[in-house]
């Protein structure tokens, strides 16, 4: 499963709603600041990269398409 | 129980014994033993083999925290805020800075970590400190105030608003104490875990090397701060446990062996149901901790919600079953130097700290 398709199934699993890629989760007023530590946690077990130092910016998590993105770009540093 | 967790409860215990209730009286614990159980790895247990530390489970860590929340609050608090900045770097400072800081934190040197100002205690968007770069200097600027261990601190994680000059974001520091700009001063007679060396600490003009900074660059202070807390909550959550464990087994020997009315105090109903609610009460705060350090331990996204539960629901429990513990004593109980007095002193400020009971409820409500 590619890691979008992956993302909005746990979104939709946790917030019991449907998202788009491209969907601002915080606009939405459903994901709090703490469900952004959540997501850092899941991305971390689920795609085994570390999110740390500057990606921890909620610019990052505010859509799934930008998730996605940051996830390729970690696993691609990943030695 | 796995070897390394005995051997560290086997040291605090033979370290700390009775002595909690001197050093509550004196205000003070003496800091070559802080050094000393800081070497020994037992302040931040859960810090990974890899960078020196034990290696513990959150589980495992947390019972560890039980043990020592028994034996002496204050040395707990230390263990709390020295573990939560082992874990801030371990999970907001890149690998080399990883590499470079934490294994200091078995070194025998003891660190700090520092959120609150005079104008930010709950809300920390309000805080003034300023984090800004300057060439291959970082510079911290501002006043923190309540901060557990400052006193004896070699290294205080301090946050900030990061300001270089494009937007908004946040960012850590990690400073050393003997930097030329940093003041410490003791607060004054707190009200419980009164060892803990709490101070307020001024930065003026600190200036390091850039690479003591964590985050920065647009991160989220929200982020930022609740990584960093997860940790210090649940570490209070299993202090809160140690409370009431030691307040239970207090009131129950206490109980069975004082008679009033012809019979131990145990016999008469009312006295029973405080000793009920004291079982319940410790037996509540372990389920909950013990829920939260699994998901931790599994990596579970669950352990986010999971850890402000386990700290709200055991902080209110240790408060409540302190009172109840020195009701059962009663004049036995009604003193400094007692460790149900200590208890209930500490017990209160543990609804206070790292989000207080109405912050967590706030929290809570998010996840309802
Ligand atoms: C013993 C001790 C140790 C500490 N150690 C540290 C440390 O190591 N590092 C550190 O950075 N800080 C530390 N602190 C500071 C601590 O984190 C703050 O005291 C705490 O965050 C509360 O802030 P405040 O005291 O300014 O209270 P305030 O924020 O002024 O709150 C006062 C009361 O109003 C309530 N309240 C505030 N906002 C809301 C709201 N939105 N809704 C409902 N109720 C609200 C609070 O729950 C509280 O009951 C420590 C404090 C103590 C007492």
């Amino acid at each position: 499963m590619n890691i979008s398709t992956g993302l909005l199934e746990f979104l939709a699993s946790r917030t019991k709603r449907t998202w788009e890629p491209d969907e601002d989760l915080f606009a939405s007023g459903v994901v709090s600041s703490l469900f952004a530590l959540e997501l850092v946690v899941h991305l971390e077990k689920a795609y085994g990269v570390e999110v740390e130092g500057e990606y921890l910016s909620l610019e990052n998590f505010r859509t799934v398409n930008a998730m996605e993105k940051m996830v390729l770009e970690l696993q691609a540093a990943t030695p | 129980m796995t070897d390394a967790l005995g051997a560290a409860r086997a040291l605090l215990t033979d370290r700390i014994g009775d002595l909690g209730d001197e050093w509550d009286r004196a205000g003070a614990v003496p800091v070559a033993l802080l050094r000393e159980l800081g070497a020994a790895g037992v302040l931040c247990a859960q810090l990974s083999a890899e960078d020196g530390g034990l290696g513990l489970s959150s589980v495992e860590n947390g019972e560890l925290t039980a043990h020592l929340g028994t034996l002496c609050g204050s040395t707990r608090s230390v263990a709390t805020s020295h573990g939560m900045a082992a874990w801030t770097i371990t999970r907001i400072g890149s690998r080399k800075q990883r590499a470079a800081f934490l294994p200091r934190f078995t070194s025998g040197e003891l660190a700090a970590v520092a959120f609150s100002e005079r104008g930010a205690g709950s809300d920390l968007s309000a805080m003034d400190t300023r984090i800004r770069r300057d060439g291959d200097d970082v510079v911290v600027s501002g006043e923190k105030v309540w901060i557990t261990v400052a006193a004896y601190a070699d290294l205080i994680v301090v946050f900030g608003n990061y300001d270089n000059g494009s937007g908004d974001g946040a960012a850590a520091v990690v400073v050393p104490t003997d930097t030329p700009g940093v003041e410490i001063e003791r607060v004054p007679d707190p009200m419980g875990c009164r060892a803990a060396g709490h101070a307020t600490v001024r930065f003026t003009d600190v200036r390091l090397p850039a690479d003591h900074l964590l985050g920065a660059a647009g991160a989220s202070l929200s982020l930022l701060v609740s990584s960093a807390l997860a940790y210090g909550r649940l570490s209070i959550a299993w202090g809160c446990v140690g409370i009431l464990r030691g307040c239970r087994q207090e009131a129950a020997a206490h109980a069975r062996s004082r008679t009033q009315f012809g019979k131990p105090l145990a016999e008469h109903q009312l006295v029973a149901e405080h000793l009920a609610e004291l079982y319940v009460a410790e037996q509540v705060a372990t389920r909950v901790s013990e829920h939260a350090a699994r998901c931790w331990d599994d990596g579970s996204p669950d352990q986010v919600t999971a850890v402000v539960l386990a700290k709200h629901v055991a902080a209110t429990q240790a408060a409540a079953g302190a009172a109840r513990a020195v009701q059962v004593l009663g004049s036995a109980g009604a003193r400094d130097g007692h460790p149900v007095a200590r208890a209930y002193r500490d017990a209160k400020l543990m609804e206070i700290i790292e989000g207080s009971s109405e912050i967590c409820r706030v929290l809570l409500a998010g996840a309802a």
